[in-house]
């Protein structure tokens, strides 16, 4: 079967006016044509197999959420072409809708002042999922997360853990291809991250479904992603699995050992020119060692190093 | 079309709207108010012409049509420019654009279900009250049904000149004037404050062509069976009206909507 996501060349410019400051220039703003380009994603080429759970990685502003907003079909991209389940987005939004399913951080699909068992109800009726498929899904999310305390309660007050929760439930709800999830976790608490991975986790795995997730927790990448995209001004600068971004900057470790007078040196070593227990036993001739750690550097650090553009 | 979309949306249009009780009491009672007002403001306005009947109506007609006006009004009303101001603000007209559905038929179907709460709980109580206070007053029989007709036609023509206020509000960001203005508009050329046989000849000539009048104007002179609507030859040329503007403004609408859509997919919004 063919890719979910095919995305070739993929640039996206704004347009945006030149605003002037104070009274003036806000007097002269409402005449001006004078509009600068902005090129917001530049050339970038993706593609993404069926299944996959993706990081969608990148600081902010770097053009994550116009790349999204292109694979939806929100946005039209300047040049280059985007296949979402073989249907160009932008040119047939609606259908494109049909298959796939989004979370957008801060934001919620539901119905407010209704119990959520409603939003859910109508969603079903909007995506016309059938009434099998639909109680099948929802057997899956008991089996999964305890819908139960939530699913009669009204959004409106519900936890902005309970919420994000169930925007993701209904996201999924109509059994999308590709689910996108944009900032899922923010403003979370660590037993709700937990729990909101784990059920991302277990609807990949039971239905198969690709998921794009950006994200700024590495928590989050670890726990979820094998394929890490990172954006940055634009350009594609990653696109691998986790484990070689780890020797993104070459294998990097942390020594830290702990002195006779109970101090602790730390040194971080390149492995690819030095060996760890060369330095040790050099050490250890100068003086005793009482102690030793060896620490991996964390994905953070090498999004961070990235991000800050280390090379 | 899929008409169990639909009524999947009214449906919780309803339910969302009871949920809003104190909201509903509180319009009733601010209504009470401001028919208060309308009454001594009028009966100062006939005492000093000096005639019973003013422009061919008199002040019993002149209030049933204004009270019936403002509940039609309640009822009517929609709030479509102020919510997509607020959801193109704070960007949750994404989660909108990405339903599997045309977006005008979301909109409006969103809606449906507060109108047919409102219609229950503002328009029908008013006008049993005034039918009982008038003591038949108002006509009861077909002119009922042509009402209803009358009234959906009211809602497409509103529905329509409100989405064409929100697509301007996609280029301005700022909607607060510009719905002022628009308010204000077709509350005083649809006859919604001030009965349109009030407008001197010529005005009422040219209103009589626009489409605000279908909102409210329409409906009620044909609930009251007046300027002819008691006959088929009267009716036509109403509901002509009603549904040429029903059909042009959704025309345009759906054109000027589709046109700025794509606009702002390709220079972002």
């Amino acid at each position: 079967m063919e890719n979910a996501i095919v995305m070739k060349n993929v640039c996206k410019d704004f347009k945006i006016l030149n605003r002037h400051e104070g009274l003036k220039g806000s007097i002269r703003d409402l005449f001006s044509r004078d509009y600068k380009t902005i090129s917001a994603v530049k050339d970038v080429s993706l593609e993404i197999a069926h299944g996959e759970i993706i990081g969608y990685l990148g600081p902010n502003g770097a053009g994550k959420s116009t790349t999204i907003k292109m694979m939806t079909g929100v946005l039209e991209p300047t040049s280059g072409d985007i296949l979402v389940n073989g249907v160009v987005p932008y040119k047939e939004r609606t259908k494109n809708s049909e298959h796939i399913g989004v979370v957008f951080g801060q934001r919620s699909q539901l119905w407010w002042s209704l119990p959520l068992i409603e939003s859910f109800r109508l969603l079903r009726d909007i995506y016309m999922v059938p009434k099998k498929e639909y109680e099948e899904m929802i057997e899956l999310y008991r089996s999964l997360v305890d819908i139960e305390p939530i699913l009669h309660k009204p959004v409106r007050q519900m936890s902005l853990g309970q919420r994000t929760l169930s925007d993701i439930l209904s996201a999924f709800l109509h059994n999308p291809a590709i689910v996108f999830l944009d900032e899922p976790t923010i403003g979370l608490d660590v037993s709700m991250k937990a729990k909101i991975r784990s059920l991302i986790q277990g609807l990949n795995a039971e239905k198969n479904t690709t998921v794009i997730l950006t994200t700024h927790d590495m928590g989050d990448v670890d726990a979820l992603c094998k394929r890490i995209v990172i954006i940055d001004e634009g350009k594609k600068i990653y696109d691998n699995d986790i484990d070689h971004l780890k020797t993104y900057f070459g294998s990097y470790r942390t020594l830290r050992m702990r002195l006779s007078d109970d101090t602790w040196e730390e040194r971080v070593i390149d492995e690819s020119k030095e060996d760890v227990m060369d330095i040790i036993m050099k050490k250890q001739k100068e003086q005793k060692i009482k102690d030793i750690q060896l620490q991996e550097i964390s994905t953070e650090e090498v999004i961070k190093k990235i991000y800050e553009g280390g090379n | 079309m899929n008409i169990k979309r639909h009524l999947a949306l009214t449906r919780a249009g309803v339910m969302e709207s009871l949920q809003y009780r104190l909201g509903t009491a509180v319009t009733l009672f601010a209504n009470l108010i401001y028919l208060v007002l309308v009454y001594f403001l009028w009966k100062a306005i006939y005492a000093s012409a000096g005639t019973d009947v003013v422009n061919g109506m008199s002040f019993t007609d002149t209030m049933i049509y204004l009270i019936l006006a403002t509940a039609l009004f309640n009822f009517l009303e929609m709030f479509v420019v102020w919510d997509m101001s607020r959801s193109i603000q704070s960007g949750k007209i994404i989660l909108d654009l990405l339903k599997p559905m045309n977006f005008r038929e979301y909109t409006f179907w969103s809606y449906s279900g507060s109108h047919v709460v409102l219609f229950a709980l503002t328009f029908v109580p008013t006008f049993i009250v005034v039918m009982i206070v008038t003591h038949g007053a108002i006509p009861i029989g077909l002119n009922l049904l042509y009402f209803a007709v009358a009234t959906v036609l009211a809602l497409i023509v509103n529905f329509s000149m409100e989405m064409i206020v929100s697509t301007i509000c996609l280029y301005t960001e700022s909607t607060w004037g510009i719905n002022i203005v628009k308010e204000t508009i077709v509350l005083l050329l649809s006859g919604a404050s001030i009965p349109l046989a009030f407008f001197p000849e010529t005005a009422r000539k040219i209103v009589g062509f626009l489409p605000f009048r279908a909102v409210y104007d329409i409906p009620l002179t044909i609930l009251l069976e007046k300027n002819g609507t008691d006959t088929i030859e009267g009716l036509l040329p109403m509901f002509g009206l009603q549904l040429a503007w029903a059909l042009v403004l959704t025309l345009a609408g759906t054109l000027f909507w589709n046109y700025s859509v794509r606009k702002i997919t390709v220079n972002g919004g």
